[in-house]
């Protein structure tokens, strides 16, 4: 059998093509194809070369339509034993192609061109061209038979000489036909096929021989004619001998006679469509029913009837030959020789004649009946030209699975010679396969996509439906997938071809692993890695094998790299594009991205970033993976190799990183992965699709979920662009990032030190503070930051920030002290309760115009989130408050006590008082009635110890000494230590409070706040709110300040505040508010009342017994004494002074049977009135008979009390009369009895 | 490997014959496609339901998953009779399959139970 046959093969002259000398393949490919362009060789234009020795044969020769057509074989053919019966069979002519620069000799070309083709006794013709020859060879003169030699010039000059040669040959062969057929008309020739026995005839045989010759010789004079480009000739000559065969019952002859005929009618038809002389030929040559038809079809002037009936004719024509051939078929030579091979190519050309879309059931069955026929050939390579012819036939049909079916068929036929072409063979054939099976290498579906796609779009949707279900239905033919890929490896590993052999076996284990054993996943494992030795290092494969490869997540930048949109039209550039809203831990900054499916990524020049990505080895064999970087096809990425070991059965999830080299958006298609040996590209996107197959139950198994990996939304890759460099901050805490404890209330500088790690300065800086606790950030010295602007890079600057512990709650202290129970202490930082700096920075803007222009152009700055560890133990606490009252009496002297502003004045004097001197506060003359001490309970349930010690802020405003602020206003107090575990109670005086005076706009404050005259005085506003006494409760508590220390750097302030206000709240109208009258007494036995006032300081160096002696009293002397009484409030008052002395027994020494004491003037009764804010005075005697100490007391009823008086002595009537009782006085009356 | 070939040939067979099904099932209307395609000994049957849905099965080799309601089946014999009730019950067995709310169609049926019965009808037919 032959390739390539077709009904109009029978007209074609056969002409080999051989290289003479040394032929470079791809110049003789190239002199090959310019031959091919001569196919049809028109009789016009050989008209020229030709000469008519004697009347031509061919006597209707169609010199103005007709052509000549020619079959080049390249390498020429073996001589077939079927030459006589079919004379295109024969080699006629002989080109030889010589390149002339590698065979410089032409004479031994000549001798390699004659060797060459008289092996070939058919040969008519021959010719050697000999191409681009030197000067030195065209200077050769020598006149050498057949040889051509073409001069070099350009190309369309060589194809017009090429061409004139051709017409040559064309005439030559005309020329030579003609005198066949003369030669063959007048003598007999005997023709023979293998078919007819070869032995020694029997009589009968050469007689029945004898008789077939003249058929024989009519049908094979038709065939020259036809090769000679006169169908009407042969025609008349097939007609003749179909006649004589069928006589002598040649039915293999008849049929190919037949064939001829056919061949003749199809040339007629193609070079004269509508001439008459069709008529007049089927008038000669054809039955009456042919003839009608072609009338008729002839009638009617359309091309399509015409066709079909002239297709018709074929048809039914070809069917005849077919069965003639099988006529033919002799039982006795069935060993040897049979017919089959021509009835399979009469089926093969009739199929090829029919081939149409809408023929294909016909074609289909005549191709299946021809395939039939395959099992009773008895060559191998006549099977697998059939095969091959059939699967070309159903290709061209559209049949792609049929095709891939033949081809496979042939494979397997290549596959069977074992030799390395078969194998090569073999291979190419199943690649032509593989798109029927979808086992497609990457490489060939990225040139077919296109082509597919515009095929789609025609196809109405119903069609175009099914056929997607057809599509889905085949990726499920799995075994036969698996086969054909075992078939490529197989055939590609025959073929020596490593790198199909790598390809083949990559897709058979990335897509077939679930159904194959572990055994077999270790030999593909072996087959890739055997392919892989040869190949050269570094070869690429379009097809990846394993890991499957995912993309896991793209973490966002870490809460130190933020990047933050800059607003330059705003001072505060960074608001309202936050990137992560107002919490500081969400979800995104913890490395998830679990929602950016969308999400646009920002990576900067220079800096590294890092993908997740899953890998996953379902296989039963380790895997070791020497490289995986991403694959990056934008170019701007430098990816960093890692290398992998995965376990059989594995998955895991790796960081890849790499870093932006240029501006730009960066597209990330997957990995690129170094494994088995091959470097392949694994994209994510076919892994998604895969898993998505394997969701709906489509694909074999989702590779992650057999490993065991659990199910992941599929990531998909966000767009990513980079920008150029920004600086970067990074930061770090001096002495250390770890956590910085603080005891409650703790006041403490840490310094954070800012460096610039980018390669850009900062020039806009900004903090600000976030998260819980954030009143625990005192201060930050943002003026350091300022200062060192712009921080160029590298440079750095440490900036202070005070930090005051907070007040840890109950049930937060109480598992922070069960933490610390347990020794971890560092646990309670993990609640997040700290704050965190929020800095903002950003580089130099930038061109101004660029901005103006474009303000999408502005560099974006950062945002470093600097968490300040704090952890806060639990300090000092604070148990209770009381209230705390306190009398000491004073002594009377005769230094004048002074009854105004008697809170402030003692102390203010006590200001340059020794430490010492400062535990006694109270003036001994002055006594203290109703002193008040605010007593704080304090304990320590820490292991260290705290010192406390307590600061009162004086009222500044009140002062009129203006002493310098920082003295005056703070008044100290001794510390007091605590040790660990124990408790201490610190008493603070509360006395200094009072105010100057009394003055009903204070005190309504006070009434509304107290609740048993809120109801009486209704005539007080209402709206004197209890917020504005707890103000001045408020104003009260803040001046005193607890403050502890311990060790030598933990210092703060025990937060007591709420605790002072409780115990306070209760009387603290008596704490504010003084008396409305202040009784004092004095000695006034040497009249210098204001001598002693100045002197006073110089004076209290001396103790206490000493002032006490100096100013003390003899008994039995006349010792004139004053009262004085000051007016706190600032109207007059009128009142009834009283003075009485009682004795150390209480008893009243003054009045009564046993009074002790003598008095001169008067003691009671006495009417005085006080102005506002002023001191009266009132003298009296005191005559002591006894010695011992006495108390004085004064005591007023104040006449015509007002509402203010009234509202603070809480009487509960107008009518009832205002007493006021002055703190006792002790006089200490020396002398002896 | 001609062993191993001999065992995947028929499914090739089948495949290869969707071909013919394809064009052949939108030009009839009848269920049973006798004899569409043949490869040496072997001949292919198809049985189209109506909604043009294919399944494939062969006595020897039966196919076990079956799709889109084509059943085709590989045979040698040519007892019609018995491949037509062949057809006609395995496609019953196959609805019943489709109606099991798990099974997605177009998947892969892994029901033992349909497997052994689908064997018993070809042991029982042909």
């Amino acid at each position: 059998m032959e390739p390539d046959v077709s009904i109009e093969t029978s007209c074609m002259i056969r002409i080999a093509v051989l290289p003479i000398g040394d032929v470079p393949s791809t110049l003789l490919r190239d002199y090959h194809s310019m031959l091919l362009r001569h196919c049809t060789i028109p009789l016009s234009t050989i008209s020229s070369f030709y000469t008519e020795h004697q009347k031509s044969p061919f006597a209707h020769q169609p010199w103005e339509t007709g052509s000549l057509r020619f079959k080049f074989v390249l390498g020429g053919a073996p001589p077939s034993p079927w030459e006589d019966f079919q004379p295109h069979r024969k080699i006629l002519g002989v080109i030889g192609i010589c390149h002339c620069p590698s065979s410089p000799d032409l004479d031994l070309v000549i001798d390699q061109f004659n060797a060459a083709w008289r092996g070939c006794s058919s040969v008519l013709v021959q010719r050697c061209f000999a191409f681009s020859p030197g000067d030195s060879q065209l200077e050769d003169t020598k006149k050498r038979e057949n040889l051509v030699l073409f001069p070099p010039s350009d190309r369309s000059a060589q194809e017009l000489h090429l061409q004139t040669m051709m017409q040559d040959i064309s005439a030559s062969l005309l020329m030579e036909f003609e005198k066949w057929v003369l030669q063959a008309e007048s003598a007999g020739t005997i023709l023979k096929t293998p078919l007819d026995s070869q032995a020694t005839l029997s009589s009968e045989e050469v007689i029945k021989a004898k008789k077939r010759r003249l058929a024989r010789a009519q049908k094979t004079i038709g065939d020259y004619c036809l090769l000679a480009g006169s169908p009407v000739d042969a025609n008349a000559h097939y007609s003749t001998a179909l006649e004589l065969a069928r006589l002598t019952a040649d039915y293999f002859w008849y049929a190919g006679a037949l064939e001829g005929s056919v061949c003749a009618l199809l040339v007629i038809v193609a070079s004269e469509p509508n001439s008459s002389a069709i008529c007049n030929i089927w008038w000669v040559g054809m039955g009456f029913r042919c003839v009608c038809m072609l009338m008729a079809s002839l009638q009617v002037d359309r091309m399509g009837q015409k066709d079909i009936a002239i297709e018709d004719e074929v048809r039914y024509r070809y069917n005849s030959v077919i069965v003639h051939y099988r006529k033919s078929f002799i039982q006795e030579n069935a060993q040897r020789v049979s017919p089959l091979t021509f009835e399979l190519e009469a089926t093969l050309k009739l199929a090829r004649f029919l081939c149409r879309r809408e023929l294909a059931k016909e074609v289909a069955e005549l191709l299946t009946s021809a395939a039939d026929g395959a099992k009773s050939l008895i060559d191998a390579s006549d099977k697998l030209i059939l095969f091959v012819e059939i699967a070309r036939l159903f290709g061209t049909l559209g049949y792609q699975r049929k095709a891939a079916f033949f081809s496979r068929q042939v494979a397997q036929l290549y596959l069977q010679q074992e030799n390395r072409f078969a194998a090569i063979s073999a291979m190419q054939v199943l690649a032509m396969t593989t798109k029927a099976y979808r086992v497609q290498s990457r490489t060939s579906i990225s040139k077919q996509s296109l082509s597919d796609e515009t095929e789609t779009g025609h196809v109405d949707s119903g069609k175009m439906h099914h056929q997607s279900v057809v599509s889905l239905f085949e990726s499920q033919w799995s075994t036969l997938q698996m086969v054909v890929l075992r078939e490529i490896l197989l055939s590609a590993v025959r073929a020596g071809d490593p790198l199909a052999a790598w390809s083949a076996a990559a897709r058979l284990l990335r897509s077939y692993y679930p159904l194959i054993t572990p055994a077999g996943q270790n030999g593909l494992a072996r087959a890739l890695t055997n392919s892989a030795e040869r190949l050269p290092s570094g070869t690429r494969c379009a097809d990846p094998a394993l890991p499957f490869i995912r993309l896991y997540s793209f973490p966002l930048h870490p809460s130190q790299m933020d990047i933050v949109k800059r607003n330059p039209a705003r001072e505060d550039w960074w608001a309202g594009s936050a990137p992560s809203g107002p919490f500081i831990y969400t979800p995104f900054s913890k490395g998830e991205s679990n929602d950016n499916s969308k999400q646009e990524l920002i990576w900067i020049v220079g800096e590294p970033v890092q993908v997740f990505v899953e890998l996953a080895n379902p296989c039963g064999f380790d895997l070791s993976v020497d490289s995986i970087y991403l694959s990056v096809q934008s170019g701007n990425f430098d990816a960093f190799p890692l290398s992998v070991d995965l376990p059989p059965n594995s998955s895991q999830v790796i960081t890849l990183s790499g870093i932006p080299t240029s501006i730009g958006p960066v597209v990330i298609r997957g990995c690129t992965v170094h494994c088995f040996g091959v470097i392949t590209e694994h994209r994510f996107k076919d892994v998604d699709n895969l898993l998505l197959g394997a969701a709906q139950g489509l694909v074999l198994s989702d590779p992650f979920r057999c490993c065991g990996s659990p199910r992941l939304r599929s990531v998909s890759v966000p767009s990513i662009s980079v920008i150029p460099p920004l600086p970067l901050v990074v930061s770090h805490v001096v002495g250390g990032d770890g956590a910085i404890i603080l005891y409650e209330g703790e006041i403490r500088d840490v310094w954070i030190n800012l460096a610039n790690a980018g390669t850009v300065p900062i020039e806009q800086v900004h903090i600000s503070l976030s998260g819980k606790n954030q009143d625990s950030v005192i201060s930050i010295a943002y003026e350091n930051l300022k200062s060192a602007l712009p921080l160029k890079p590298g440079a750095e600057v440490t900036i202070p920030v005070t930090l005051k512990g907070w007040r840890l709650f109950l049930g937060e202290s109480d598992t922070a002290a069960g933490k610390n129970a347990f020794g971890s202490m560092g646990r309670t930082l993990k609640d997040g309760s700290s704050p965190s700096l929020l800095i903002h920075y950003a580089g130099p803007l930038g061109d101004a115009q660029d901005i103006e222009t474009n303000k999408s152009s502005v560099p974006p700055g950062r945002r470093l989130i600097v968490p300040l560890q704090i952890c806060v133990l639990q300090g000092l606490s604070f148990v209770k408050a009381r209230l705390l009252s306190m009398e000491i009496p004073a002594h009377v002297s005769e230094s004048p006590s002074s009854l105004a502003n008697m809170d402030s004045k003692p102390f203010g004097e006590a200001v340059g008082y020794s430490k010492i001197d400062r535990l006694v506060k109270i003036d001994p003359f002055r006594g203290s009635w109703g002193l008040r001490f605010l007593e704080l309970e304090l304990s320590n349930p820490t292991d260290v110890v705290f010192d406390i010690s307590v600061s009162v802020q004086l009222e500044k405003s009140g002062n009129e000494d203006n002493l310098s602020v920082d003295c005056a206003a703070e008044y100290g107090y001794p510390k007091t230590r605590i040790d660990r575990d124990h408790f201490a109670r610190v008493l603070i005086p509360l006395e200094h409070f009072k105010l100057p005076f009394l003055d009903g706009s204070i005190f309504s404050k006070d009434l509304l706040s107290d609740g048993s005259t809120a109801g009486r005085n209704s005539n007080f506003s209402e709206r004197n709110t209890k917020a504005e006494l707890n103000a001045s409760i408020k104003n009260l508590i803040s001046r005193i300040k607890v403050q502890w220390q311990s060790g030598r750097n933990s210092s703060g302030e025990l937060n007591c505040k709420d605790a002072i206000q409780a115990a306070l709240q209760s009387s603290v109208m008596d704490v504010l508010l003084p008396d409305p009258l202040t009784f004092g007494f004095r000695l006034a036995r040497n009249g210098s009342e204001n001598a002693a006032k100045l002197d006073l300081p110089k004076e209290s160096d001396t103790s206490i017994q000493h002032i006490a002696s100096k100013n003390s009293v003899i008994a039995h002397d006349m010792t004139p004494f004053e009262v004085l009484v000051r007016n706190n409030t600032k109207e007059t008052i009128k009142m009834n002074l009283s003075v009485t002395c009682r004795d150390v027994a209480g008893a009243n020494s003054i009045e009564g049977a046993k009074a002790t004491v003598i008095w001169a003037g008067v003691l009671s009764g006495i009417t005085m009135e006080v102005p506002p804010l002023e001191e009266t005075k009132h003298g009296f005697s005191l005559y002591f008979l006894v010695p011992g100490e006495y108390t004085l007391v004064a005591a007023a009823v104040i006449d015509d009390a007002n509402d203010v008086l009234r509202a603070r002595a809480k009487s509960e009537s107008s009518d009832e009369p205002i007493f006021c009782r002055g703190p006792p006085f002790h006089v200490h009356v020396n002398g002896t009895a | 490997m001609q062993r191993e070939d001999a065992a995947q040939l028929p499914q090739f067979i089948l495949q290869a014959a969707l071909d013919i099904v394809q064009d052949l099932a939108w030009t009839t209307s009848a269920m049973i496609l006798k004899t569409i395609d043949k490869f040496n000994d072997l001949v292919v049957s198809v049985y189209v339901t109506d909604d043009h849905i294919l399944n494939i099965s062969k006595p020897i080799h039966f196919l076990h998953f079956i799709i889109h309601t084509r059943f085709m089946l590989l045979h040698d014999s040519r007892s019609d009779d018995g491949i037509k009730s062949f057809f006609q019950e395995v496609h019953e067995l196959y609805i019943k399959s489709l109606l099991n709310p798990l099974y997605l169609p177009g998947s892969r049926i892994t029901s033992s139970h349909f497997d052994t019965k689908v064997g018993a009808l070809a042991r029982k037919y042909l």
